[in-house]
């Protein structure tokens, strides 16, 4: 084996009496990465986090640390620290015991501990607050107070469980970033639960999205965005439209035809499909565009679809302008159209329009 | 009934004023009543005769009455100690329970509260006195005893009277300040590199000091003013001062003197339980 990875989950599974939280996962987090774990409530997302934390025990497969196996080790003995959901500041603590807990428990000298809170404090932006208590503090100083508890540690890894789910919007989107810095200030490996997408593409390095115990794909935000592996992915992440379609043939070009009998190109079909399947077509909808009919080109090229439909809805929400088509078939796709035309007749409910897309961008994905 | 509406501190003091009145007929008179009488001569027949005098607290401190004062200090505070020994992993044991079962053991701890106070006691009489109680009895039968054990008559029977009667008492404030702990504040220690143990000394026990003292006071306080247990249990032999005081009302018709004993034991109480407030705050504080 080579350089061993900050966390390695081999084939890991958590069962609670019947259910199956976390199902045969396996994951390798690199050393010094930002690694979110996305998927819905109830996904498996925090049991897994929980179990690298050693609070909860796989019951079947192994989790290592820097190459080492953890098995049965408490929480204590492991090279992690968490931040909790909740903060789980200790309320009859100060500020400045909170942060010095850890340390004192692994026996570090007095004055040591004294110059690591004061520099946690400083690294936080609360070197004022050191004598309060808990709840004397907002909830983004407390969410900092927890953040410096775990880091002044300096953990090998340090794992986050919906650290921002409490505050409000303003606030989170300020502490993503500040998070994002301070993880590369001390380039110690997160591993960062979350429900939010855009907080996971935002901060993470790479991404596993989970749902029902399992890891439906690993990648980095780009990829997971662009390229999700699966419908669970493509629906879960961002806005996408699923056109129902049956796959016509998969080489040496991926055909699929529409409800409407239209055969339309893709870019990339999911594995395990065979011609005559039924299947989605999934595109974003600001991958795709809206012409009047008499502007179609009369030879179009083979990558570019075109497909006919009615405007039945829009929607204005600011930065753009959302179009719902009604194909031939019943089937509605949403295009979203950015608001930057200037003088230009905007589309209307009941026009006839033709939707534009590059073959590229559209996935075949199993039903 | 404008004015009312538009005046909450108005409405608040209505509302208060039934209770109010009750406890300045009803608690407020009688201690004053009591304090009163402490510092008034004894009438023939009970009652009192309306002439002052410091004779009765006088008497309070006469080592014949002055010593059933420590003993009953002594054995209220064996008493909540033992209480806090056994009722501490009582209440933690029901705190950490599943919430269905909570309930249930919450219940079965209230159990004895349905049967009279003074039957169950006897029911520990025949249970512990020395040639005739259940306990010795049997023993002597086995052979495990050549002659009957001290348990009836002695402090070691009204302490464990008292123990049985106020054990729920103990539990149930601690109980209901482990069941508040949020169970993340233990994680996070056990993450912080804390043992089980430290996390219980560290995170567990400064926060559920609250229910200690509740449960602490809500033991000695009765313990102390305690007479029932001591009249069945200590068998006439062994008393408190309850047992004092309520045989100058009922048996030597001297009201002053037993209003004097009574009052002395309030203050005495009063003083240590701030004192034993002050010294829990201060070690919550420090931990």
């Amino acid at each position: 084996m080579s350089e061993p990875f900050a966390v390695e989950l081999r084939d890991v599974v958590k069962q609670f009496g019947d259910v199956v939280a976390v199902n045969h996962v396996s994951l390798r987090i690199r050393d010094g990465e930002f690694f979110s774990l996305l998927g819905p409530s109830g996904c498996g997302k925090t049991t897994t986090l929980r179990m690298i934390a050693g609070f909860e025990i796989p019951t079947h497969g192994e989790i290592y640390i820097h190459g080492e196996r953890q098995g049965y080790r408490p929480p204590n003995k492991r090279p992690v620290n968490t931040v909790f959901q909740n903060y789980a500041l200790f309320p009859h603590m100060t500020v400045a015991e909170n942060i010095a807990f850890g340390m004192e428990m692994r026996k570090i000298p007095k004055d040591e501990i004294k110059r690591r809170v004061d520099e946690a404090l400083a690294m936080v932006r609360l070197s004022g607050m050191a004598n309060r208590r808990p709840k004397q503090l907002s909830g983004g100083q407390q969410q900092r107070v927890a953040l410096a508890r775990a880091l002044v540690n300096r953990p090998e890894v340090l794992l986050l469980d919906e650290p921002l789910g409490a505050l409000d919007l303003k606030l989170r989107k300020a502490m993503q970033i500040e998070l994002k810095a301070l993880q590369e200030e001390v380039g110690i490996t997160f591993i960062y639960v979350t429900h939010d997408q855009e907080e996971a593409l935002t901060m993470s390095d790479r991404i596993a999205v989970m749902n029902d115990g399992i890891v439906h794909q690993v990648g980095d935000p780009e990829t997971i965005y662009e390229h999700p592996a699966d419908r669970f992915v493509a629906d879960f992440i961002g806005e996408t439209n699923f056109i129902p379609v049956r796959v016509v043939s998969l080489a040496p070009e991926i055909v699929v035809e529409l409800g409407t009998g239209q055969k339309v190109q893709a870019g990339w079909a999911e594995e395990g499909l065979a011609p005559g399947d039924k299947a989605v077509l999934s595109i974003r909808p600001e991958k795709m565009d809206l012409l009047e009919p008499k502007k179609k080109p009369q030879s179009p090229s083979q990558e570019m679809a075109y497909v006919p439909g009615v405007v039945t809805h829009l929607v204005y929400v600011g930065t753009d302008t959302r179009h719902t088509v009604r194909l031939g078939d019943g089937s509605e796709v949403v295009v979203r159209l950015q608001n930057i035309y200037v003088g230009e007749e905007p589309w209307e409910i009941g026009e006839q329009a033709v939707i534009t897309w590059n073959a590229a961008h559209a996935r075949i994905l199993k039903e | 009934m404008e004015r009312l509406r538009r005046n909450p501190e108005l409405q608040a003091w209505l509302l208060l004023a039934i209770p109010a009145a009750f406890l300045l007929i009803f608690f407020m008179a009688p201690l004053v009543i009591v304090f009163v009488y402490s510092f008034l001569e004894r009438g023939k027949y009970g009652g009192v005769e309306w002439v002052f005098t410091l004779e009765n607290i006088r008497r309070v401190f006469d080592p014949l009455y002055f010593k059933t004062f420590v003993r009953s200090f002594y054995i209220a505070i064996v008493t909540t100690l033992i209480t806090l020994i056994l009722g501490y992993p009582l209440a933690y044991y029901i705190a950490n329970s599943p919430p269905s079962r909570r309930n249930a053991l919450v219940f079965a701890l209230m159990i004895p509260f349905w049967t009279n106070f003074l039957i169950r006691t006897y029911a520990w009489l025949t249970l512990l006195r020395t040639h005739t109680g259940l306990i010795n009895v049997t023993l002597l039968n086995w052979g495990l005893i050549q002659k009957p054990l001290p348990l009836f008559g002695n402090d070691f029977a009204i302490i464990l009277g008292l123990v049985y009667g106020w054990l729920p008492v103990m539990v149930l404030p601690i109980y209901a300040a482990l069941e508040r702990l949020d169970r993340s504040l233990l994680e996070a220690a056990r993450d912080l590199y804390a043992s089980s143990f430290y996390a219980f000394r560290r995170v567990t026990w400064p926060l559920s000091i609250p229910g200690v003292v509740a449960g602490s006071m809500l033991v000695f306080i009765p313990s102390l003013g305690a007479f029932v247990t001591p009249a069945i249990l200590g068998g006439g032999k062994s008393l408190m001062i309850g047992n004092i005081i309520s045989n100058q009302f009922l048996g030597a018709h001297d009201w002053p003197f037993g209003s004097a004993l009574s009052m002395v034991m309030m203050i005495a109480m009063l003083i240590a339980t701030l004192i034993y407030f002050r010294w829990t705050t201060s070690s919550e504080i420090a931990t």
